[in-house]
């Protein structure tokens, strides 16, 4: 009996190696799709690639202008996904984004009260400029961000996986916003800050917009593969050293801690678990990315801002100093070495 | 699988004693260290003798490679275990040296602490030696691995691994070639080490120095006593403490034959007055001061006194200090009576009682002393209570000294029953005159008043340098020029007090308004 239970392992097992490869070689052809239509923002890009095969959500902050939203339906074509957007904006409403139940009449001629889905019944769902609307329609993507599912009038409706809810914000234009509530971040993978481009890039961008010549993105995964990506993720080996790294981390942010002095003084409540869950997951598809079958300390420490920048919550104190939470926690991850 | 297979393992090895002494290892570095352990199951593979099991075949060549690095990290933790003791052994022996005049017993010391500390180093630093996988994780961090070496060494369990396991230690092997651990890792001479050979010079020339001299050092305090500035330093002191000496010394030699001069106690009352009435007589003669000092101490003078030269001035304060005694020994006669001077012993038995009479007439002198010091302190006492002015005759008697006249005890006894009648009266009559305080009181029982509170001083705010506001000068006045003071500075601070922010916050929003003046500006 252990017998074939070993065998049946080590043949997933294989299939798993085979898997990784694979992989590896269909996310390097994603990004040179997504690279047809976006100049630079590899780190975002990356950011974005990481998230969708760790199972997670990313939330996108940038000035306007800068392809967040061209960013998000490139993927969309790349990987071959049902895309869906929604413009979030201040009267729109938790119906308008689940969906809700209609009078509809069946072919018989009765009438009967049935769910009509909303736009989150997609495999990629757009959120753009999410603080517009208020936190009851930001609060109406909790329950499907972290169980995949929605509930109207008693009843739950599953989402079809894979389930990916890229939503953008802009940090400029604060007047007539609603910043998200804490545990709508929490459920976000990753908050990646979408950067100017540089010289180069800007020269890129101006070349290929302005002129007559339009990329075409050709879909390379499709939503099965993903999710056995996401089952190769998961089996990356994970030292026992990394996995320390990441706990101490993660208690570093919490001021409850005595040898915490930085986050006494300037951090009102610290990362949750989801943070150092998301730095091992981000870890095991970053190695995988970068051709290791191994986590190392090198991938908890690149993906240390955009996995808890949304997680920590700053003081007065931090605030009044003009403390930014990313040097915050590159100091405290400096501090634990 | 792999991870239920390693707790199985785990589990098995978890008999062994070895474990058990790592485990509790572990534990106890979390307990200082503050965290938990860090790792709740231990695999075999994360063990300090994990080599000695059988390890995969194609993970045996790193594991080779992982035990030549940890050889030279214990031969560089060794030698500079070594290298500091040895400072501290050579510390000694130069203390040693400069110090004792026993060189061979610290010699011989010195080389039983060394191979004791020697041996002790060497089991510490085995005991405590790195394991596999630490030694896996030093070389990741030094070769840019990232973390290959330590994670295939963590799975080095699963004898035959497929899947991700396998090509993650192909990874690490492939990895592993490209790179010279060794070269990485090199035998150091340790830091201590210049510092240890200059100290094992310092011993050498100082051993050397002493085959024909004296320990420096003690050779060195005693020239420094010898020295003229000492010798001026110390005479004083000197002095004083033979003074002390001597009169201890025939306070307790009284106090030893006090028992034979119990029997003929008034004999030895008036042969202390003969003591006395002979210093008094002797006056100046250095000779009999001598004899009866002599005889006091029951010692030679020499060797109370230090240098010789200081002899004469000794033995004159001494006698100055009986002649200072004989005023209150003259009061001490009166009491004892006369009867006992008739009665004059012979010469012989004179100086027999000597001792004893010395002994006493001290301690006399002592309850005279205390007797008068209590006296000096009750004078003091009155004398540091108010004194009534000089007018007020009724209730002046109060605080003046009590019955050294008539009036005054009447006046005593009157301030006693004033002091039982009016105590408000009295409280207030060290303060001025009690007839005015009576006067006024009258007054107010004629014309009655509301009462009023007394003025109050308030406490100091704490706020008083804090705010700096800019005063328009008047007209006609020059206006200072302020350098550097923002407007909008002085208006923060202000209005940060009128609306009553707390002081801990009130230097942010100071900072805060500031900054956004700045940048509108």
């Amino acid at each position: 009996m252990t017998g074939s239970v070993r065998t049946e392992g080590e043949k997933s097992e294989q299939s798993l190696g085979q898997q990784s490869e694979f992989l590896a070689e269909k996310i390097g052809e994603v990004r040179r799709e997504i690279s047809k239509a976006i100049v630079g923002q590899r780190e975002v890009v990356d950011g974005v690639l990481i998230a969708l095969l760790a199972g997670g959500h990313v939330l996108l902050e940038g000035a306007p202008g800068l392809g967040k939203t061209m960013l998000v339906r490139t993927l969309a074509q790349a990987v071959a996904l049902k895309y869906s957007r929604i413009q979030f904006t201040p009267d729109l409403m938790p119906a308008d984004v689940i969906g809700t139940s209609v009078v509809q009449e069946n072919t018989e001629g009765s009438k009967l009260l049935g769910f009509q889905p909303g736009p989150i019944f997609a495999n990629l769902l757009l959120a753009d400029e999410i603080n517009r609307a208020t936190p009851k329609t930001q609060s109406a993507l909790l329950e499907a961000m972290q169980e995949k599912q929605v509930t109207v009038a008693h009843t739950s409706h599953q989402l079809e996986e894979p389930f990916f809810v890229m939503a953008t914000q802009n940090p400029l234009e604060m007047e007539g916003t609603y910043p998200l509530p804490e545990a709508q971040l929490d459920r976000f993978l990753f908050k990646l800050r979408v950067p100017f481009p540089g010289r180069e890039d800007l020269h890129g961008i101006l070349d290929r917009t302005t002129q007559g010549t339009v990329a075409e993105v050709r879909p390379v995964v499709n939503g099965p593969q993903i999710l056995e990506m996401r089952s190769v993720v998961r089996a990356v080996p994970l030292a026992p050293h990394v996995q320390e790294y990441v706990v101490k981390l993660t208690l570093a942010t919490h001021p409850e801690g005595r040898e915490n002095l930085l986050a006494s003084r300037y951090i009102r409540y610290g990362s949750s678990p989801r943070g150092a869950q998301t730095l091992i997951l981000g870890g095991k598809v970053r190695a995988l990315l970068d051709g290791r079958f191994n986590v190392s300390l090198e991938d908890v420490r690149a993906l240390l801002l955009p996995a808890l920048r949304h997680r920590i919550i700053l003081n007065f104190e931090a605030q009044a100093d003009g403390r930014a939470t990313d040097d915050l926690l590159e100091e405290i991850a400096g501090k634990i070495g | 699988m792999i991870f239920r297979e390693k707790i199985k393992l785990a589990s098995l090895v978890h008999a062994s004693g070895v474990v058990f002494f790592s485990a509790f290892r572990n534990l106890r570095e979390g307990f200082v260290s503050g965290n938990h352990p860090q790792n709740l199951v231990n695999p075999a593979s994360l063990r300090q003798d994990y080599f000695k099991q059988d390890c995969p075949p194609d993970l045996r060549a790193p594991v080779n490679i992982l035990k030549a690095i940890r050889r030279r990290l214990l031969a560089n933790t060794l030698l500079s275990g070594w290298m500091a003791w040895a400072g501290w052994i050579l510390t000694g022996l130069i203390v040693a040296g400069a110090l004792s005049a026993k060189l061979a017993v610290w010699m011989v010391l010195a080389v039983f602490l060394a191979v004791i500390g020697a041996i002790a180093i060497f089991a510490w630093v085995w005991r405590t030696r790195l394991s596999i996988y630490e030694t896996a994780r030093r070389l990741d961090e030094v070769a840019g691995l990232q973390d290959r070496i330590s994670t295939a060494i963590y799975l080095g369990e699963a004898r035959n691994p497929e899947g991700v396991i396998q090509r993650q230690r192909r990874d690490a092997v492939s990895r592993l070639r490209k790179v010279e651990p060794r070269g990485l890792f090199p035998v150091r001479m340790p830091a201590a080490a210049p510092r240890a050979l200059l100290l094992v010079l310092a011993v050498a020339g100082l051993f050397t120095y002493r085959i024909d001299h004296k320990a420096p050092l003690v050779a060195l305090v005693q020239t420094t006593a010898r020295s003229p500035l000492v010798q001026s330093m110390r005479s004083p002191l000197a002095h004083g403490i033979q003074k002390d000496l001597q009169r201890s010394i025939s306070q307790v030699t009284l106090e030893s034959k006090g028992s034979a001069g119990q029997d003929s106690g008034s004999d030895a009352r008036s042969s202390s007055e003969d003591l006395w009435s002979s210093g008094d007589k002797a006056g100046g003669d250095p000779q009999a001061d001598q004899q009866n000092s002599l005889e006091v101490g029951g010692m030679p003078q020499d060797q109370m006194q230090g240098p010789s030269d200081q002899t004469g001035a000794s033995s004159a304060a001494f006698k100055q200090d009986r002649n200072s005694g004989a005023p209150w020994q003259d009061a001490t006669n009166e009491n004892t009576g006369r009867a006992e001077t008739s009665a004059q012993p012979p010469d012989a038995q004179r100086a027999g009682n000597t001792k004893q009479s010395l002994g006493q007439s001290l301690m006399q002198a002592l309850k005279n002393m205390f007797s008068k010091s209590s006296t000096r302190q009750s004078d003091l006492r009155n004398s540091q209570l108010p004194q009534p002015p000089m007018q007020d005759a009724p209730q002046s008697g109060d605080f003046q000294q009590p019955g050294t006249t008539e009036n005054d005890r009447k006046s005593e006894s009157r301030g006693i029953s004033d002091a039982k009648d009016q105590s408000s009266q009295n409280a207030g009559s060290g303060a001025g005159s009690q007839q005015g305080t009576k006067m006024m009181r009258r007054n107010l029982e004629t014309h009655p008043v509301n009462a009023v509170p007394d003025r109050v001083a308030l406490q100091a705010s704490g706020y008083r340098d804090q705010t700096r506001v800019r005063v328009d000068p008047e007209t006609g006045t020059a206006r200072l020029g302020v350098q550097n003071v923002p407007l909008q500075g002085e208006t923060v601070v202000n209005g940060a007090e009128q609306e009553n922010i707390p002081a801990r916050y009130r230097l942010y929003v100071q900072r805060y308004f500031t900054r956004v003046d700045n940048r509108k500006q």
